[in-house]
């Protein structure tokens, strides 16, 4: 046995099926060992495709895959020690829950009492006893989830690569079986590489989060890095939570820059240490939905905040622990504002109210 | 990064991989199709260029004298337009039949399990033997036959009807009763498929039950249509059976023809109508086939 | 004809989507028009079968016409043992052991070329054509062909070689059609998985994909027995000196005029229900084995 090692590494990985358009386009990426990392991205956006390169699914067009510091591209899945979670799970419609989970013993070669007692091992990790000889058709999704992994994971694989495992389930069972992945990718301590396009489920499991957009990644980090500090526009809107703005720098002094708008005196931005930019360049900024304040026009900005936006209020959705408040702003069409509950309904708004919409100039962040 | 010049024969290399992988797996069924069927058709061929003595001898050759005889012979143009008669007759009630069997059990039976078991009882004969389901008409058809014996009976006619059996209403009374099952199961296969949604919003926008059959039901079950119809034509006019005996030797079909040609050895005039009509037979088919593709069809 | 047999697995669990008749309301008048109609179909398709297993129970006096005359097995002993019917048993021998070889070889060459087909490859779609053209050539003319063709190369036309390849020529086309209806319920990412699991290729075919497609695999088995049990045109010219039982049955309608001809017809009638009931009955068997644990 080679590495036991789960950690990979991409170099310029390409892939192309047409030989003209490469949906995976040079994508660099290593994730640690023992390390829970999502794609995510819209469909179509090569996510997949890299999930299977890995898999020994797919052979990419161009570039390395490394697991555990050996290439395995042009390997058998056996013989890389990865194991595929498949989406809707694709469990052997005519075997028993024990028997798919007996599955890759019994290719082996692994005697029947010795893969029988190995499965119901298993079987019992996964709470599924009383199941066990169920056929696949006579399981609810939450359990066939749980069989599907319990037979990806029997074959002790130092990855285990999950494609969009949790869209066949309803709200609530994702959010349960959400943990449910998290507990036994820590039993485990292995690599999971897990694809979704649900930005909610990336940033609760992973910890390195992989914006793709187009065969290409569009940033990778910790879950906060990628929520909280997106780095451009893409990655802002995709991860959502974010009004992306954008205009023309107008001045630029030692902390901070000021975008051309319509508001009345512009928007004051803090200099970042990423950010360079000068008088004239066309720049987008972020400013979070939970961080816009409503100010009733005539009002006093509470103490930090110098911007404002002159805006009418579009529409009104409740959220629960928050209201959903979508402004049309003079320069922008779509601004959003996630008022605290208790906050909005102490002076509620209607539709076509006028209000300023308005931040703590330090939390709005330039993007590049 | 773009796919570098080290892609190209990779993909080339799959691609090829992948075509000898296609032609192992239908490498059985090509080793029994070349020397059954391609190289039959190929030896009917040749011998229709051939010359003959007469007595079953081929001269082999290049001659178009059996051509020139079978176009030039009046009885050709008999026999094609008894087979093309025999054909449109036989489409066209076991259509109408089939059409209406298919969109009863689809759209009329509400219950699944029933409408499955009554598909499969009009399926059942199919598995049984073709001219045992032929001949069994004769008791009911012949001069003496039930039918006769009933209408006697009934005093609706003094003379027992000749034109029951041995004629060519029995020719086509057989063949719709063996081939009507060709055009049940296609179409009822294509109803079957038709969203429920699809007629429930018809009705919705206001759609008449002949605008929901002229609209939806119609167009969606033309693949299933074109694949009972390549059945049905094929077989009968490839058919010298039926003809032979529920006509009595009074009708002939070209393949009869052809039959009788080939008990007398006459090889090549037999090979150059057998040739003719594969080309009709070819010529209606790939028009059909032109509808509809009928392997993205069965796939789906 | 294909997907009919495909479709067979859902009628022991009916859980599909499929658009069955709107279920508001009361019977509209359509309704019962077609019901006659159907009713009527029923009644042709088996009404003429019925007479003959009833005609042939007549005794000695029975002739080929209602009404029955007496009741006794007779045309039944008459047809094994007289030699003026012909050689039934011996045909009858040769046909059931013909059928079982093209059954065997018709399953396999369906199963592989359904593989085969699921992926495009150069020169596919001449393949199917071909195959199709098969189908839809007349019989007798391929019969006559593939006759002549064993006689040019000096080879002796016999039920075992000539007619066997001709009756494969008319019942491959069938069960690769059959085939592709099946093939179109298997979901191929079960075969990712086995590979992903560590399965080589056959053990994918032995383990996954023959016992998820072992009802589709039934029904072609069932159109290759009986489309080679009834296998008439093709053989004409290709059975050689040794007839299989439709050539006999067709020999007898030209001479016979008795009995024996609708007991034979009874006779064969029994064995194709036997056949249909043996695989109806395996493919039940077959669900139901998945469905046993169900209570567990």
């Amino acid at each position: 046995m080679k590495s036991d090692r789960g950690d990979i590494e991409l170099a310029g990985v390409c892939k192309s099926f047409d030989g003209v358009t490469n949906v995976v386009d040079g994508v660099n990426l290593r994730i640690a060992d023992g390390a829970y990392c999502c794609f995510i991205g819209p469909s179509g956006c090569g996510k997949t495709t890299i999930l299977r390169m890995i898999a020994g699914h797919e052979d990419p067009t161009a570039g390395e895959i490394v697991i555990g510091g050996q290439n395995v591209v042009g390997l058998a899945p056996v013989q890389r020690r990865t194991a595929m979670m498949f989406q809707s799970y694709a469990l052997f419609p005519h075997l028993t829950v024990r028997e798919n989970i007996a599955f890759a013993l019994r290719v082996r070669g692994m005697s029947k009492a010795d893969r029988l007692r190995a499965a119901d091992a298993m079987i019992e990790k996964v709470r599924l006893t009383q199941f066990a000889d169920r056929l696949p058709a006579q399981l609810s999704g939450g359990q066939q989830q749980r069989v599907a992994l319990a037979r990806a994971a029997i074959t002790e694989p130092r990855v285990l690569l999950l494609d969009e495992p949790l869209s066949a389930l309803d709200e609530q069972l994702r959010v349960q079986m959400r943990q449910e992945l998290r507990r036994m990718q820590q039993d485990l301590g292995i690599t999971f590489v897990h694809v979704t396009h649900t930005q909610l489920e990336a940033i609760a499991l992973a910890d390195l989060v992989v914006v793709m957009e187009q065969g290409r990644i569009k940033q990778a980090g910790a879950a906060r890095e990628v929520y909280a500090h997106p780095h451009d526009r893409y990655v802002a809107e995709f991860m959502g939570g974010q009004n992306v703005l954008s205009g023309r720098v107008e001045k630029v002094n030692g902390v901070s820059f000021t975008l051309a708008q319509a508001a009345p005196s512009g928007i004051e931005v803090p200099l970042q240490a990423r950010s360079t930019v000068s008088v004239g360049d066309k720049v987008d900024i972020a400013v979070r939905r939970d961080d816009v304040v409503l100010v009733r026009s005539g009002k006093e900005l509470p103490p930090g905040c110098t911007n404002s936006l002159p805006s009418r209020v579009l529409a009104i959705e409740y959220q629960g622990y928050f209201v959903k408040v979508m402004l049309d702003t003079v320069p922008d069409d779509a601004f959003v504002a996630y008022v605290p509950e208790k906050t909005f309904f102490a002076d509620p708004f209607t539709v076509g109210d006028v209000v300023m919409a308005t931040w703590a100039t330090g939390s709005a962040l330039p993007l590049a | 990064m773009q796919p570098g010049p080290s892609s190209a024969p990779s993909l080339a290399q799959t691609t090829s991989r992948a075509n000898l992988a296609g032609w192992l797996y239908v490498s059985p069924l090509v080793l029994v199709l070349v020397p059954f069927f391609v190289a039959p058709i190929l030896v009917v061929l040749a011998a229709s260029f051939f010359a003959t003595d007469g007595f079953g001898g081929l001269t082999p050759g290049f001659t178009l004298a059996s051509y020139v005889e079978v176009l030039h012979s009046a009885l050709t143009l008999k026999l094609y337009l008894a087979t093309i008669k025999f054909t449109v007759l036989t489409w066209v009630f076991t259509l109408i039949i089939g059409f209406f069997v298919a969109y009863f059990l689809v759209f009329h039976v509400r219950n699944q399990l029933l409408a499955i078991g009554l598909f499969l009882l009009c399926t059942v004969p199919f598995w049984t033997s073709n001219i045992i389901r032929m001949i069994s008409w004769i008791p009911l058809l012949g001069k003496e036959g039930l039918i006769n014996q009933a209408l006697l009976g009934a005093g609706v006619i003094r003379q027992p009807l000749e034109v029951l059996l041995f004629s060519d209403l029995a020719v086509v009374i057989a063949h719709v009763h063996q081939l009507t099952i060709f055009m049940i199961v296609p179409i009822f296969n294509s109803m079957a498929r038709i969203d429920k949604k699809l007629i429930e919003a018809a009705i919705d926008a206001g759609a008449s039950r002949f605008d929901i059959m002229r609209l939806i039901v119609v167009p969606m079950s033309k693949s299933g249509i074109a694949l009972g119809t390549i059945f049905v034509v094929s077989i009968v006019m490839g058919d010298f059976f039926v003809v032979k005996v529920m006509s009595g030797g009074g009708s002939a079909s070209v393949v009869s023809a052809f039959y009788e040609d080939v008990g007398v050895l006459q090889y090549p005039t037999a090979a150059a109508s057998a040739v003719l009509l594969t080309l009709v037979l070819v010529a209606i088919v790939s028009l059909i086939l032109r509808t509809v593709d009928i392997r993205h069809e069965i796939t789906r | 004809m294909s997907a009919v047999l495909a479709d067979m697995p859902e009628t022991v669990a009916p859980a599909t989507t499929k658009a069955i008749a709107p279920s508001k309301g009361g019977r509209p008048w359509t309704f019962y028009v077609l019901a006659t109609l159907f009713a009527l179909y029923v009644l042709a398709l088996y009404g003429p079968m019925f007479c003959i297993y009833i005609l042939s129970f007549q005794d000695i006096r029975g002739g080929l016409v209602f009404p029955m005359k007496g009741q006794s097995l007779h045309w039944f002993i008459d047809l094994f043992t007289q030699v003026r019917t012909g050689d039934v048993k011996g045909s009858f021998d040769r046909s059931i052991k013909l059928a079982v070889i093209v059954t065997i070889i018709t399953v396999v060459v369906s199963f592989l070329a359904g593989l085969g087909f699921r992926r495009r490859f150069r020169g596919d779609t001449v393949v199917f054509y071909t195959m199709i053209g098969s189908l839809v050539a007349p019989g007798l003319v391929l019969g006559l062909g593939t006759g002549l063709l064993f006689q040019a190369l000096g080879l002796n036309a016999s039920w075992y070689t000539s007619a066997l390849g001709a009756q494969l020529s008319w019942t491959l086309p069938f069960g690769v059609l059959v085939m592709f209806a099946v093939m179109s319920r298997f979901n191929h990412v079960w075969e990712e998985a086995a590979y992903d699991l560590g399965a080589s290729r056959w053990q994918s075919i032995r383990l996954v994909m023959i016992p998820v497609l072992a009802p589709g695999l039934v029904a072609v088995a069932l159109f290759g027995f009986t489309l080679s049990y009834d296998e008439f045109a093709r053989s004409l010219q290709t059975a050689g000196s040794l007839n299989t039982l439709p050539l006999e049955i067709w020999s007898m309608t030209l001479n016979v005029t008795s009995p024996s001809l609708y007991a034979l017809g009874t006779v064969t009638t029994i064995v194709s229900f036997i056949v249909i009931g043996a695989s109806l009955g395996s493919i039940v068997l077959i669900q139901k084995k998945r469905g046993s644990n169900a209570k567990g």
